[in-house]
């Protein structure tokens, strides 16, 4: 069993078209997101974080940032692993301007081509947990001697289903982002392509330990406290840590008046004492399937280059958890959490070497 | 290479005409508000698991979901609602298709790891499962509405390995109902077998 490394990483979400700039983004501090206009008596204007890059045709726009952030992540070294796309909306903006059929196979090999993959290719979807569990079957592969790169492609992109789907919910909040906020609202979608490359020939500075994923049915829409619980357990069981050796947590902390308070309550139960936590929302959105691999993306650049989010909203007392104002120092172990749509609660575990 | 012994299997394709009354009967109540591929989903999943001989799923399987072309009809639907109005939020969860297994677990009373892969092909999601697979092996299906419609679905339990007769196989073999054992050789190629192990 060798291990396996997250030898290279790419990104592209609404603070930059690369890590670098969305870095230098960040240093900076929080900037406002763009809105959408959505149709009907229930619709209006919702804040939206978009990749700034213009480009009128959805294809070429896709094509140009995967291949973007695939480069930067150093696919080139990868193309016959495994490529895993993680998505919760495939290209279905493309099919709102009638510019692609909806067939997942098309559009599985329209990125195969775009990336010059010669590997086998794998599209999941489990909504939001989408990348988490893209990276968890990826890491499931090269544990087992199966393959020895994989490149796993987040990718969620501007479309109206997800947006009117999500404002007929009544989840999304009508002003800004507040991860476990006292006045948060609900939350704030966004773009982003991120591509997180595994290999166990490459090592690096981190090294991905595993990831669980825990489904409960019993809320269609939101997370279960219990579920939640039960994952962290799982991971930690899995990765054969204890809960003390867990230095950071990426939680997922959309903004959910109501799912913000379930993970709160999960981290309480399965955390004597909760570690320090991170959350990313407030600077990028929510990016769905795209979430997992941006975030770590994002999170493992932050702690190499000492540069740290900071929220514009107090945190809600009433759930008995905090934000790690600074950096935590000496962070080996880390986790990122995402939670999701159809009771699918996925944590991964990262070490830094 | 991870060995699989079938211990339970549903193919159906096309479903039997009566296949709403038995998915009523095995939920105890007519589904409501879901659609036509998750409720084809669920029908095969129980169907499998009754097959089996098993009334859930252990804590650690894996459900494993594929399909050409999952919840297009569900979509398209709701992009048609877009043009003018938000979509009904019960229609847009449709569209979901993670949806059957948030209701396969629940029915369950079962939480784990569920995952839906998109196209592909039934060997490429039998290799991602090998791969994850533990002592509660997996519940394997693959659903599609169109075409009058397929809820195929096999319970694999990890087995002992041996190259005791196996052999390759194409991909349409695997829900075959002769087939007792199979395995996802390092090439991607499937290799099974027929009869117990001796």
């Amino acid at each position: 069993m060798k291990p396996v490394y997250l030898s290279g990483r790419g990104l592209a979400c609404a603070r930059g078209l690369d890590l670098e700039s969305s870095l230098a983004a960040l240093r900076h501090g929080g900037a406002a997101p763009s809105f959408r206009l959505l149709p009907g008596e229930m619709g209006g204007h919702f804040p939206y974080f978009a990749i700034p890059y213009a480009q009128n045709n959805w294809n070429a726009r896709a094509r140009d940032l995967a291949q973007r952030v695939a480069t930067e992540a150093g696919a080139q070294h990868t193309r016959s692993g495994a490529l895993f796309i993680a998505t919760s909306s495939f290209d279905i903006g493309a099919v709102e301007h009638e510019a692609a059929p909806m067939d997942y196979g098309v559009f599985a090999d329209k990125i195969r081509n775009w990336l010059s993959w010669s590997g086998p290719v794998h599209v999941i979807n489990t909504a939001c947990t989408s990348s988490l569990n893209a990276l968890v079957a990826a890491h499931a592969l090269l544990d087992a001697g199966e393959e020895e790169d994989a490149l796993v492609l987040g990718m969620e992109l501007d479309n109206r289903l997800t947006l009117g789907g999500f404002a007929a919910l009544q989840l999304l909040s009508s002003s800004s982002s507040k991860p476990f906020g006292v006045h948060r609202d609900g939350l704030v979608l966004g773009e982003a392509v991120a591509a997180l490359r595994l290999s166990v020939r490459e090592p690096s500075h981190w090294k991905l330990s595993g990831g669980v994923h825990v489904v409960d049915g019993s809320q269609p829409t939101g997370a279960s406290a219990a579920a939640a619980a039960k994952m962290y357990q799982r991971a930690l069981a899995a990765s054969g840590l204890a809960a003390d050796n867990i230095d950071l947590i990426k939680v997922q902390a959309a903004g959910s008046p109501g799912n913000d308070a379930v993970e709160a309550q999960a981290l309480r139960d399965a955390f004597p004492v909760v570690p320090p936590l991170v959350s990313l929302k407030a600077e990028i959105g929510h990016t769905m399937g795209a979430s997992g691999a941006a975030e770590i993306a994002l999170l493992t650049a932050c702690l190499e280059q000492g540069v740290w989010p900071q929220y514009a909203d107090a945190v809600d007392g009433t759930l008995d958890v905090e934000f790690a104002e600074h950096m935590p120092a000496d962070v080996r172990n880390v986790m990122a959490t995402i939670l999701g749509f159809g009771g699918s609660h996925a944590t991964v575990v990262l070490e830094r070497t | 290479m991870k060995t699989f012994a079938v211990s339970g299997r549903c193919i159906a394709v096309p479903p039997p005409a009566d296949w709403r009354e038995q998915l009523t009967q095995m939920l105890g109540a007519k589904p409501r508000r879901i659609g036509t591929w998750a409720e084809l989903g669920l029908y095969g999943a129980l169907r499998c698991i009754a097959d089996a001989g098993e009334v859930t799923l252990p804590q650690t399987a894996q459900i494993w979901l594929g399909s050409r072309r999952g919840t297009y009809a569900a979509t398209e639907s709701v992009l048609q609602q877009l043009r003018e109005d938000l979509p009904m939020p019960l229609a847009f969860l449709q569209t979901q298709p993670t949806q059957p297994l948030a209701l396969l677990a629940a029915q369950l009373k079962w939480s784990g790891s569920a995952c839906f892969v998109a196209g592909a092909g039934p060997i490429a999601l039998l290799r991602l499962a090998a791969a994850q697979a533990s002592d509660g092996g997996a519940l394997l299906g693959w659903v599609d509405e169109m075409e009058g419609g397929a809820s195929n679905w096999l319970r694999l339990r990890p087995c002992a390995a041996t190259d005791k007769g196996f052999c390759s196989a194409s991909a349409e073999t695997l829900f075959s109902p002769h087939i007792t054992h199979l395995r996802v050789a390092g090439t991607g190629r499937l290799e099974v077998r027929q009869g117990a192990l001796g």
